[in-house]
């Protein structure tokens, strides 16, 4: 498998890897470990805006390289249940092949959760 | 990283390098002051002396594995011995039987050519390891059938490294009359004693570049002997046109192959015990190291295996994920189809009873005559640094 310096970068450093504790952080994940992925994003949100992130990911490369750029990227913006780019443009950045960007909605997913509030933390 | 600035190379029963006296050897085969001969061609001394050149390495290969001479039938590697002793077999004796015995932990050599003789009418009965990797002869006895024209078992398997008792399984089917045993051995020469005459197999596959030797070369050894209840085993060709190998395999033999294997061969027959001690001690002081991380699953019984090989499982580490943070500084495979976008569980480790995400999250190191202390701790140390970070990185 060959993957792009960014996905390498991110997944190496995997920068914001970790949880989030406090009344103002949300929780949501999906996937599933037995399945091969799983993702969860923990969001600080103060007056709807994103503070901080943080993930965990039972993943592949380019699932926790692109889980870390969400957390990464979503810091200073509005929190809804949209990623900060489609997952469409994230492939394209991350230059996921086609038979793994199934993976890229699990990421989607878990960050919808978070929005939604559904399994707060 | 090693000495060199390359990654520390641990997959030598993917592949091992060519030892230098064996290329020197090959090369002497190739240019117009050496031996380029057709080995076929008896009209004239070049080819008299290639065909000198190929009988020394099939004597070579032979004396390696305590097999005559006259048993050696060149191929391009164990996979297509693989594939003409399976086919061979399955076509001569269609018309006594038409059912064969193999493993689930079989290479895909022997079970690719089995599957498709179940396409075109043959049954096929597939043996389950116990946990260890281990076919028990008993198991084989009892899959035999009136039909069975032939059991496929291995010698060594090649991601656990777990030896089969050949043996007994041969006098299993000796007894039975109508069964050969075949036996892929391609990961066995260099790593454990191979006498394919006390192991009473029938046919066994051997391998040149699983043994310091080129890529691209392989034998078939096809017994001679006669048993007490049966005639010796027989093959239908599988391609035709010159007759070579006794017209088991057409084509004009490369002597620049055969010699290499057949030095690659003689090199590991000579190679001292004391070498296969050491690589014992440097296995285990590999799992020693690996099994201070918690969660460190051994795959294969430790008691019945080659000392070359380690295969183990890391609870809480994705497969791929854990391949892609080693793979900078070590080379090693990994229980899932790395080539593949797709992720595939080892369906050797399945077959010991580890699930899909075990089977995935697992590292077969293979060790090798260029293995050393320090290659051993600079695994050990990149496997626990890349394990933590991903188990943090998953929160497990």
């Amino acid at each position: 498998m060959n993957y792009s310096a960014l996905t390498l970068q991110y997944f190496e450093t995997a920068k914001g890897a970790g949880v989030l504790t406090g009344p103002d952080v949300r929780r949501g994940a999906a996937g599933s470990r037995t399945h091969g992925t799983w993702v969860q994003f923990d969001v600080q949100v103060d007056g709807g805006i994103v503070q901080a992130a943080r993930f965990l990911a039972f993943a592949c490369p380019h699932t926790i390289a692109v889980a870390a750029w969400v957390a990464e990227h979503a810091v200073g913006h509005d929190f809804r249940a949209a990623l900060p780019e489609t997952v469409q443009n994230l492939s394209e950045r991350f230059a996921v092949p086609v038979e793994k960007r199934g993976r890229l909605l699990i990421i989607e997913d878990a960050w919808a959760a978070a929005a939604a509030g559904a399994l707060r933390g | 990283m090693s000495a060199t600035g390359r990654p520390v190379y641990l997959d030598y029963a993917a592949t091992t390098p060519v030892d230098p006296r064996v290329a020197a050897a090959m090369a002497q085969c190739l240019t117009l002051d050496g031996e380029f001969g057709n080995p076929a061609s008896a009209s004239h001394s070049f080819g008299d002396a290639a065909g000198a050149l190929v009988e020394t390495a099939r004597a070579q290969v032979a004396a390696s594995v305590r097999a005559a001479p006259a048993e050696v039938v060149w191929t391009s590697g164990a996979t297509e011995a693989n594939n003409l002793a399976i086919f061979g077999v399955a076509r001569y004796y269609r018309e006594y039987g038409r059912h064969i015995v193999t493993a689930r932990t079989e290479h895909k050599a022997v079970l690719d050519p089995c599957r498709e003789l179940e396409r075109r009418g043959w049954r096929v009965t597939y043996l389950a390891p116990d946990s260890g990797g281990v076919i028990h002869p008993d198991q084989v006895a009892a899959a035999l059938q009136a039909d069975t024209v032939l059991v496929s078992i291995m010698h060594v398997n090649n991601e656990t490294g777990v030896l089969q008792d050949i043996a007994s399984m041969a006098a299993i089917c000796a007894n039975h009359g109508g069964a050969r045993l075949h036996v892929d051995a391609a990961q066995s020469v260099g790593k454990c004693a191979v006498d394919f005459t006390h192991l009473g197999a029938d046919l066994m596959s051997l391998s040149a570049h699983k043994v310091y030797g080129p890529k691209g070369v392989g034998a078939l050894l096809v017994s001679r002997r006669e048993r007490e209840r049966r005639t010796r085993v027989q093959l239908t060709a599988l391609q035709f046109g010159g007759g070579q190998e006794l017209g088991l395999r057409a084509g004009t033999v490369a002597t620049h192959q055969v010699v290499g294997m057949g030095l690659a061969f003689a090199l590991a027959a000579a190679a001292p015990e004391s070498e296969a001690e050491r690589i014992a001690v440097l296995r285990e002081r590999l799992w020693q190291g690996l099994a201070r991380l918690s969660g460190t699953l051994r795959n294969g019984d430790a008691g019945h295996s080659v000392p070359h090989l380690l295969n183990v499982s890391f609870e809480g580490v994705e497969g791929e994920s854990l391949l892609t943070a080693v793979r900078g500084q070590l080379a090693v495979s990994t229980g899932a189809a790395c080539t593949s976008a797709l992720r595939e569980p080892s369906y050797v480790l399945r077959a010991l009873g580890r699930d899909d995400i075990l089977s995935e999250s697992s590292l077969r190191f293979g060790l090798g005559r260029d293995t050393s202390e320090r290659d051993i701790d600079t695994a050990v140390a990149v496997v626990a640094q890349a394990v933590s970070r991903l188990r943090k990185v998953s929160g497990s």
